[in-house]
C-alpha cells in the first residue's frame, strides 16, 4: 500500500495526483480507494425545489435494512474457516470452503450442548452482467442454487433453490422484480404455495415508503406489512411493521467515511420479545471492524484483516453471557 | 493466648468460646462476613463480564486504531519526502 502510494506520488509530484477525484487528504486517497468500494461522486446536492417527478429509485424492498443488518449482524462462526475462490476465466470462478467447529444441539435444559462437525462446500459461480448463476453443494447432501437473470431492462428474475436429501425440506423460490424510475414491485411464488407481493415508493428523495402481502397457502396464513425507510449520506433510518405482530426500527449513523454507527429495536408483540442491539462498524484501510452488544447480553465482534492482495484473515468472537456461552473463530479468505 | 490452658482445660475454653460464638456480636459478625461474601462475589462476577466485553469489543478496536494512524504517519513521512530521491521511499 504504501508503495503504491509513493509510486503514484513519485509519477505528479507538483500538481494533486488523478487518483484523488473529491479533495481527500492524499494519505487516505490512495489507500482507502484499495479496500472501499468506489464512492459515487455524483450525487450533486441540489437544495432547490423537489421535483417529485423526478425521484431516485429506492432500494429493494427485503434490503431495506441492509446498512443496519451489515453493521449488527456480521457472519459469526465458531471453529476454523477457510474459503478459497479461484477464478477460471472472467466469468467463471470455483470455490471450496471448509469449516470445522461446533454446532449447537438445540435443548430443553438451560445449558449448551455442541457436537463437533466439519463441512465441505463446493461452490461454482458464474458472474455476468446479464446472468448469475451460483451453486453449492454441501457434503451432508445440501445443494444451493441461485439465479438472476435480468430478462429485460426493467425485469429480472431471481430464482433460489435449496435442495436437501430429507423429504419435505426442499425449498423454492421464484422472484420477479420490476424497477421503476422511482418504485420497485417484487412478486414472489414458493413452494407449499407461497406467494408474496411488495412494493416500494420514493416518497420525497430521502423517504421511501413501501408494503408487502404474503399468503402462506399450506399453513392458511396471511400477512401484511408496512416500511418506510429514511436516508441523507449521513444516516438511515427504518420503520417496520407487520400484521404478524413485529415492530423493527433500525437506524444508522455514519459519523466518518470510515466509522458508522448503528442501533436497532424489535419487538415482537406474539412473544412480548423486545430486543435491541447497538453495534459499531469500522471500515479501516487493511481491515474492517464490526462490533455490537445487545440486550440479551450477547457481546459480538468480527475483524477482517487484509494481510495481503487477495487474502484475508477473519476472527469472529461472540460471547453470551447469561447462557455462558462462547463461540470463538477463525479464518482466512483466499482469492476474490 | 489461653490457647495453652485451653488445651489442658479443654471443656472450660470451649465454654467461653462458645460464649463467645452464640453472642450477638459474633452473629453480627457472621451476617456481616456473609455479606461481603456475597458482595465480593458479585462484584467479582460483574467484573468478569465487564472485563471480556472489554476484551471483545475494546482492544481489537484500539489496536486496529493504532495501526491505522502508524500507517496515515507512514503515509504523511513519505509525503513530507518526495522531493527526496526514490530509494529512500519505501
Amino acid at each position: 500500500m504504501g508503495s503504491a502510494a509513493s509510486a503514484a506520488s513519485d509519477a505528479a509530484p507538483p500538481p494533486p495526483s488523478p487518483a484523488q477525484p473529491h479533495g481527500a487528504a492524499p494519505p487516505y486517497g490512495h489507500g482507502l480507494a484499495g479496500i472501499l468500494p468506489p464512492k459515487s461522486d455524483g450525487d450533486d446536492k441540489k437544495e432547490e425545489k423537489v421535483d417529485y417527478l423526478n425521484l431516485p429509485c429506492p432500494v429493494p424492498y427485503e434490503e431495506i435494512q441492509r446498512e443496519a443488518l451489515m453493521s449488527l449482524k456480521p457472519e459469526l462462526f465458531e471453529g476454523l474457516r477457510f474459503d478459497f475462490t479461484k477464478m477460471l476465466t472472467q466469468k467463471f470462478a470455483l470455490s471450496h470452503s471448509v469449516l470445522m467447529g461446533s454446532l449447537e444441539v438445540p435443548s430443553q435444559s438451560a445449558d449448551v450442548i455442541k457436537v463437533p462437525t466439519s463441512q465441505y462446500e463446493f461452490g461454482a459461480n458464474f458472474l455476468d452482467p446479464k446472468l448469475m448463476l451460483i451453486g453449492r453443494l454441501m457434503t451432508d447432501g445440501r445443494l444451493n442454487a441461485r439465479v438472476k437473470c435480468d430478462l429485460t431492462e426493467n425485469l429480472a428474475l431471481k430464482i433460489n433453490a435449496q435442495l436437501t436429501s430429507e423429504p419435505h425440506y426442499s425449498q423454492g423460490m421464484f422472484n420477479f422484480d420490476y424497477k421503476g424510475t422511482d418504485y420497485r414491485a417484487q412478486f414472489q411464488i414458493g413452494n407449499n404455495a407461497f406467494y408474496g407481493a411488495n412494493y416500494i415508493q420514493s416518497v420525497t428523495p430521502n423517504l421511501s415508503m413501501g408494503t408487502e402481502i404474503f399468503w402462506l397457502g399450506q399453513q392458511r396464513k396471511s400477512g401484511i406489512g408496512f416500511n418506510s425507510r429514511y436516508n441523507t449520506d449521513k444516516m438511515v433510518g427504518t420503520l417496520q411493521v407487520a400484521s404478524t405482530g413485529i415492530v423493527a426500527l433500525s437506524y444508522v449513523q455514519k459519523v466518518s467515511e470510515k466509522v458508522s454507527l448503528a442501533t436497532d429495536f424489535m419487538y415482537n408483540h406474539m412473544s412480548r420479545d423486545v430486543t435491541s442491539s447497538v453495534g459499531y462498524d469500522y471500515i479501516l484501510r487493511q481491515c474492517r471492524l464490526r462490533g455490537k452488544i445487545d440486550s440479551n447480553g450477547v457481546v459480538a465482534a468480527y475483524l477482517e484483516e487484509r494481510l495481503n492482495m487477495g487474502v484475508n484473515f477473519l476472527l469472529s468472537a461472540e460471547i453470551d453471557h447469561p447462557k455462558k456461552n462462547y463461540k470463538f473463530g477463525f479464518g482466512m479468505t483466499v482469492g476474490e | 493466648m489461653a490457647s495453652s490452658s485451653a488445651v489442658s482445660k479443654r471443656g472450660d475454653a470451649g465454654g467461653v468460646l462458645a460464649a463467645i460464638s452464640r453472642s450477638s456480636v459474633a452473629a453480627h459478625g457472621r451476617e456481616a462476613a456473609a455479606v461481603a461474601g456475597k458482595l465480593l462475589r458479585s462484584t467479582g462476577k460483574a467484573a468478569w463480564i465487564a472485563g471480556t466485553t472489554f476484551l471483545v469489543l475494546v482492544v481489537p478496536l484500539i489496536i486496529e486504531m493504532d495501526r491505522e494512524q502508524q500507517m496515515v504517519d507512514l503515509d504523511l513521512q513519505q509525503q513530507a519526502l518526495l522531493g527526496s530521491p526514490p530509494t529512500l521511499a519505501k
